[in-house]
This record gives structure tokens, sequence and C-alpha cells, in this order.
């Protein structure tokens, strides 16, 4: 496989990441800010800072047509940035939460977007024209602790979130005069706002670090804390889903998972590198490692003088240096990202981590 | 009459909010095997110990694990603990790694890998659970009235708590070796405790 694209930014951990559909802006979570940088041939130089964050920010995230950035913060505020002549200008979005907010997604209509946060709530937002800002309603009902992650069914109007009460659970966001209504699926036929559409829970819990819808929508991976993924089909609504598949792993727990196609899943985490999984209704198993590890790590040994080895050994205690990992992330990913797709099939993926770098890698 | 010293009152208690009032069995699953009493778990013992007289270790160790009981009461717990202690410490060195083999691997092989793993932390943690069960539970001596006892401390690296540590020490090696990580992991995440 070819060679991953690799931009180490800065060394400060990415809470998040996201891509501007033409890929040519690339905007991250650092610290309290959001920086935006631009591709100047094939590297990515910074252009812009989005400063309002008290806090720091937690999630990011371009919707892809509008253009619109939104971020939100441990300062309990999420904005929502509009480019104008005269530089990037935010808009305060009326969260109501008193916890910090965690995630923050676009829905695929860009009406809406979803903030988890740990005041044990999402808030949906969507824009209010008479009074011109962004105002949300909450999503409360069985939710006992942080919402850690969302994801959002093509349609819009589903929404999957995480939590740190090591529960999965799907649920309707469907707001009257912004979306319109879903067509009947698996997950329900009758959708006013709040409906649990599926609330899931794994036999070694776990806190939940990412969730996925599949392309379809008709199926719901996530992953948590006991290093394991978990694969929901659901049957009806109402009913036990068709299949619960849970693939536990000998590897450090995953933080993110996506999709590519309905037959495979990437998952990345504290392992520092992305691992694929693959299955289908009767049964998912891990296949392997996205990264060909013989490649970099290896290939950096370097000739060894007998003077160098007895001066590391003097200065160091050991001969050679194995301060650097073998993958191509030097530390947690936190966040998996489709980067380029064609009917849910992946061809490139981007990850970004704690060690300060974006990865785009070609599948 | 009783002055009430406001300082002392544990507030978390009566915030609903707090996570002391979490409620924990939210996360156990409904596969959730049915409670067993401590008498299930000693006929369960006694059904090891035949089987590990009768030359048969890797059979002892996968039926005691296999009839861990996730939803018994404490009592039942501790029973069955001393169970899995008896038959780690009846394995000789040279055979755990080919029992450990045989039981982590097959059908519900992961299951009896993790059940394994949550005993040896649990063995690790209780500092008394001798063999069989046969010493009593001791008091933890605090005579500085830190919580912290020294005495204890100092028994454990020099009795029969310390052969008993590095018997679950060696079996923690290979586990790890065999099922990686992410057992220990799931080892802090499981509500099913053994």
């Amino acid at each position: 496989m070819p060679t991953p694209e690799v931009h180490h930014l800065f060394h400060n951990p990415i809470a998040d990441h996201s891509f501007s559909p033409d890929k040519s802006t690339l905007a991250v979570a650092r610290d309290s800010n959001v920086e935006l940088y631009q591709k100047s041939g094939n590297k990515f130089s910074l252009t812009d800072e989005l400063k309002g964050h008290e806090k720091i920010v937690t999630g990011v995230d371009i919707a892809p047509n509008s253009g619109r950035i939104v971020t939100c913060s441990q300062d309990r505020n999420a904005y929502v940035w509009e480019r104008t002549p005269s530089g990037w200008k935010p808009t305060l979005v009326l969260l109501r939460i008193n916890r910090a907010a965690t995630f923050v997604r676009w829905s695929p209509s860009e009406q809406k977007f979803a903030v988890g946060s740990g005041a044990r709530v999402i808030a949906v937002c969507y824009f209010e024209e008479e009074n011109d800002w962004w105002i949300s309603k909450h999503l409360k009902k069985p939710i006992r602790s942080t919402i850690t992650t969302l994801a959002w069914h093509p349609n819009s109007v589903l929404l999957a979130a995480g939590s740190t009460d090591s529960h999965a659970r799907v649920f309707s966001s469907f707001i009257k005069g912004v979306d319109t209504r879903p067509e009947p699926s698996a997950w329900g036929e009758r959708l006013p706002f709040n409906t649990i559409c599926g609330e899931f829970l794994n036999d070694s819990a776990g806190w939940i670090h990412g969730v996925s819808f599949s392309p379809s929508g008709n199926a719901l991976a996530f992953t948590g804390h006991d290093s394991s993924i978990t694969v929901v089909y659901p049957s009806a609504p109402e009913q036990p889903p068709r299949a619960m598949l849970n693939v536990t792993t000998r590897l450090l727990p995953f933080n993110s998972l996506i999709w590519n196609g309905e037959n495979e899943i990437i998952a990345a985490g504290h392992d520092c590198e992305p691992y694929r999984f693959g299955g289908d209704e009767s049964g998912w198993q891990l296949t392997g490692t996205i990264e060909n590890k013989t490649g970099p790590g290896a290939g950096s040994a370097r000739e060894e003088s007998a003077l160098h080895m007895f001066r590391q050994m003097d200065l160091k205690g050991q001969t050679q240096a194995d301060t650097q990992l073998k993958s191509t992330h030097q530390n947690t990913i936190s966040t998996v990202r489709v980067y380029e797709e064609t009917n849910g099939v992946l061809s490139k993926f981007s990850t970004s981590g704690v060690d300060g770098r974006v990865v785009v890698w070609t599948i | 009459m009783s002055q009430l010293n406001y300082r002392t009152i544990n507030i978390d208690v009566l915030d609903p909010d707090s996570s002391i009032n979490f409620p924990m069995d939210t996360l156990l699953p409904a596969t959730l095997p049915p409670p067993t009493t401590s008498s299930a778990a000693a006929s369960v013992a006694s059904e090891v110990r035949q089987l590990l007289r009768g030359g048969d270790p890797e059979g002892a160790l996968r039926h005691v694990l296999d009839t861990a009981p996730l939803g018994g009461d404490d009592r039942a717990k501790e029973v069955h603990l001393a169970a899995v202690t008896e038959v780690l410490q009846g394995i000789r060195q040279g055979e755990m790694s080919r029992v450990l083999e045989g039981v982590c691997t097959g059908d519900g092989g992961a299951e009896r890998a993790d059940c394994l793993m949550k005993y040896l932390y649990k063995g690790m943690a209780s500092p008394v659970s001798g063999a069989g069960g046969a010493q009593s539970p001791r008091k933890s001596v605090s005579p500085q009235g830190t919580g912290f006892s020294q005495i204890q401390g100092r028994n454990l690296g020099e009795g029969g708590g310390g052969q008993q540590m590095s018997v679950l020490l060696s079996w923690h090696e290979k586990l790890v070796e065999l099922v990686g990580t992410g057992s220990i992991v799931r080892v802090m995440t499981d509500r099913r405790t053994v």
C-alpha cells in the first residue's frame, strides 16, 4: 500500500480535526483555539486562527456544502463560524448546558448539528430564522452520564451517541419545520423528537469512545474502553436487534471508528495505528492492520560504529534509542475520519492524535 | 442535645446528580447468569479438586472458570476465588503454558481468559485468600489511624502470601503473552465481577 501522507503540525494534542470538502483547508482543535491550515504544495501551513473559546476546544467540524465551521469547547459554548470578507465571524449557539461540551458534528443535511456534553444531554441545534440565531433542543431522557461521542445517520434524523455510562444509544432528533419526515427503517417508523430507537450495552461495559452508522444506516458500530468493537443490526422498531456482534481484541482500547462499505470497519486508538475489522451479520473479526510497519521504523536503524554504541551505552544506558514507535502516529489516535469515498466505500481516510500529527491514509 | 456538625455531612450522597449515586447495576448486561449461592460454589470447588487429583489440570481450570459466580453474592465469590487459587497453585510452572493454551482457545476461550484475568487481579488485591480459604480474613491493623497498615504489608512479603503472589504473577505473565493487554483493560471495565 502507498505510504501515508503525514502532516506533523505541532507538538500538542489534536482533540479533533476536519478537512474542507476540497481538502485544501484543514481545521484542527489545539488548546483553546481552532487553527486553520491551507494546503500549499504537499504541505499545510497555518493561515487563520479561530479565537473565542476560553477553555480547551473539544470538537470541530466543517460543513461540506456551506463551509460553515462549528466548534465546541469545555467552556460550555459552541460557535458557528462563517467566512466574511473581514475574516471568520463567530455566532454563539444557545446550548443551555452547565457542563463542558465534548463533541460536535453537523448533520448530513447541514440544517442541524448535535453537541454532546457532560451535563448528560445532547443539544440538537438548528437555526431559527425569526430570531436570527442557533438554538438547541435537548435529548435527555435515559442518558445517565457524559456524552463522549456522536454520529449521524444518513437521514439526518437519527443520531447515535456514546456515553460514559457504557451505553450506545440511537435517538431521533426530528425537529418540526427543519427536517423532512424520514423513510421508515429498521430503527423506527414514527420518530418524534427524543424517541429512543436503540440502547446497547456490551457484556464487558466500558466507556463508549466511538460510534458510527454504516453507509446505508442499517447497522451501528461502537467501540468502548473494553478494547472491543460491537456491531448492531436492528430488526424492527421496539424489537431486540437481529444481531449484536462483539469482537474483543488483545489490543489497547480504540477511540474512534468508521465504516468502509458495509463489511469493513476501521478503528484506531491507544495502540497508535489503525486496524481493520471485517465481517457481516453472521460474525465479525479483526483482520489486520492498515499500516505496513516494516518500512520506516525498521529501516531507520543506521549503521552502528563501536564508538557510537559505547557512547550511547554511556549516555543512555542502552545501545539504541528506542523512544520511537514503529507506527506513523507516535501517540494515541483520537479521531478517525472519512477523507475520500464513493458510495460509502473509502479510498482514503484521515487520523489525528495526541502527537500533533494528521495523517491521510490510502487504502 | 446533639450538635450537628455540618462539615462532616457527605453532601455528595444528597445530590442526585453526584457520581456516588450512579446506578451501577445499569452497567450489568442482560446476559448475566442467575445468582449462585456459596454452597453451589463449594460443590464446584469439590468437583474441581477431584479433576485436579485425577490429573486433569486443564479440565479443572476450564471448569472453575466456566462456573464463575458472576451473579453470585460476596460469599459465593469468596469461596470460588479460593477454588480458583487452589487450581492455579496446583498446576506446575512447566505446565502453565500448555494448560493456558488449551483453556483459552476454542469455544468461549476468550471469555475464560478474561475471567482468569479477573481472578488474577482479585487474587493479587486480596492479601488473605490463602489456599483453600483456610485462613480467616484478618482485620487490618492500623496503629497510626492513617488507614495504612505497615504490619500487614510486611507479613505479605515473607509469609505464604508472597508465595501465592508469585504464582499469580507468573500466571499473569503467561496469560498476557497469550491474550494481550486487552484482557487487562477489560478487567477494569467489566462490572460482572468475580
